[in-house]
């Protein structure tokens, strides 16, 4: 079983974070009740809340509602982030990513989304996609690709699909124990392409 | 280390990408805070799940940034965790001991007794997940703390009984269920905040837990009302149906 990192290829700084150091002093702001503290966070995280959102339920009008609630949620508990234990933008993305899940499973419409399983390409949707993302989105594509397949897949399942893992597992005909491994393998290797550090 | 560990630690992968729900979701939250190293490699992998997340950033609607800003100045902030200091806690009379303050009844210590033992399942509850939990439930804690803390237990048209312990200093409210029945199909019971201004919602009750749940609601006022209604999944953004319980808040 392969689970030890591959060698690490840093590609330059990672972005992400050393672009947007300002974001968790933003946060601290915005939990002592500064408004226009929150509306300069909004206008760097709404694109990605709402992409996200977007990629994992697939329905602009529910993506749009989720989205609220996420940017509203970061409003109401910034008091709660806590920069020793990870990255604003990692706490946002989490709040986002979790309540984009939770609306999937609340309505169990697994059943009509499996039709449209094969989750669309990173990038290529009908939607204006933003200039500033392009350099994390090709940095991603590419370390994306470095993955085995199954790797890859699993996953993008897991984290742009939305499925749990054994919902991956069965979507691609393997074992919970693969599934389970390979999503961490993955998620591994991509860190160490992306060069995170924390 | 057994087996066991060996395989709980395989699923910080699925954890950080959100993948994991059901049993094994709570018994994997509770080994995370016994493991140092599974935590430190949830937090690396978060990280690298929101690099995922930044690369599909697209415009959001124009409409939605002056919703969201009106929303937060109608919306009451979570005090920071660990607040409420018996220093802190307002104006108090002078040699007189809190514990004299406000005697509550037998029945009302049964109710806080229930609400604790709710809070207990919450924690590893199915749907529920660590940061948001941590959260919550401390939150939830602080006003069954509160000095001024009122409880008034109503029963539901449905069956089941519904609890709200709330604290008009700090504006807050938590809504204890027993004994509620499961809505049908995928309908969910969600919280309101009724006021003259009209309804706010307060959140979903979290499914399961044999119809037991704790909610918090925020900014309260004497006045308010708090009802619960069945929505469609998900919820909805006023209700549509009438409410299976309405409890008035006093001062």
């Amino acid at each position: 079983m392969n689970t030890s990192p591959p060698g690490r290829e840093p590609d330059g700084p990672p972005r992400a974070q050393e672009g947007r150091p300002e974001l968790a002093g933003l946060l601290v702001s915005v939990a002592r009740g500064d408004h226009a503290a929150f509306e300069s966070l909004y206008d760097q995280l709404a694109g990605p809340v709402y992409g996200l959102v977007r990629k994992v339920l697939r329905d602009p009008a529910q993506s749009e509602e989720v989205a609220q609630e996420v940017m509203l949620d970061v409003w109401r508990t910034a008091s709660r982030f806590d920069a020793a234990r990870g990255s604003a933008v990692a706490w946002v993305m989490t709040i986002a990513h979790r309540r984009a899940v939770d609306r999937v499973r609340a309505e169990s419409a697994a059943a009509q989304r499996a039709q449209k399983v094969a989750p669309g390409p990173v990038s290529g949707d009908d939607v204006a996609e933003l200039v500033e993302t392009a350099l994390d989105r090709q940095r991603v594509r590419r370390c994306l690709g470095a993955l085995t397949p199954l790797q890859a897949e699993a996953v993008k399942l897991a984290y742009y699909g939305g499925y749990t893992y054994p919902q991956v597992a069965e979507l691609l005909g393997v074992a919970l124990g693969t599934v389970k491994t390979r999503i961490r393998d993955g998620l591994i290797r991509l860190r160490d392409c992306m060069g995170v550090t924390q | 280390m057994s087996g066991q560990g060996h395989d709980l630690h395989r699923l910080t992968g699925a954890y950080a990408a959100d993948a994991l729900a059901g049993p094994e979701l709570a018994e994997f939250e509770k080994h995370l805070q016994r493991c140092p190293s599974c935590a430190d490699e949830v937090r690396e992998l978060r990280e690298t799940a929101a690099r995922l997340g930044m690369a599909t950033a697209i415009e959001p609607p124009p409409a939605m940034r002056q919703r969201v800003l009106a929303a937060a100045g109608r919306t009451r902030q979570l005090p920071p965790p660990g607040r409420r200091l018996p220093s802190l806690g307002g104006p108090r009379r002078a040699g007189r001991p809190r514990r004299g303050r406000r005697p509550l009844a037998a029945a009302a210590l049964v109710a806080m007794a229930a609400a604790i033992v709710v809070l207990a399942v919450f924690q590893v509850s199915t749907q529920h997940r660590l940061d948001q939990a941590q959260a919550g439930n401390s939150a939830i804690a602080a006003v069954l703390a509160a000095p001024d803390a009122r409880i008034q237990t109503s029963a539901a048209t449905v069956g089941g009984t519904v609890t709200a312990v709330t604290s008009a200093a700090d504006r807050e409210a938590v809504i204890t269920t027993a004994g509620l029945p499961a809505p049908s199909g995928s309908r969910v019971y969600q919280l309101w905040v009724l006021s003259a201004a009209g309804a706010r919602s307060a959140g979903l009750l979290p499914a399961g837990a044999g119809g037991a749940s704790s909610v918090l609601a925020s900014g309260v006022t004497p006045g308010d009302r708090l009802g619960i209604t069945v929505e469609p999944a998900g919820g909805s953004r006023q209700p549509t149906t009438t409410p299976v319980v309405l409890i008035p808040v006093r001062v």
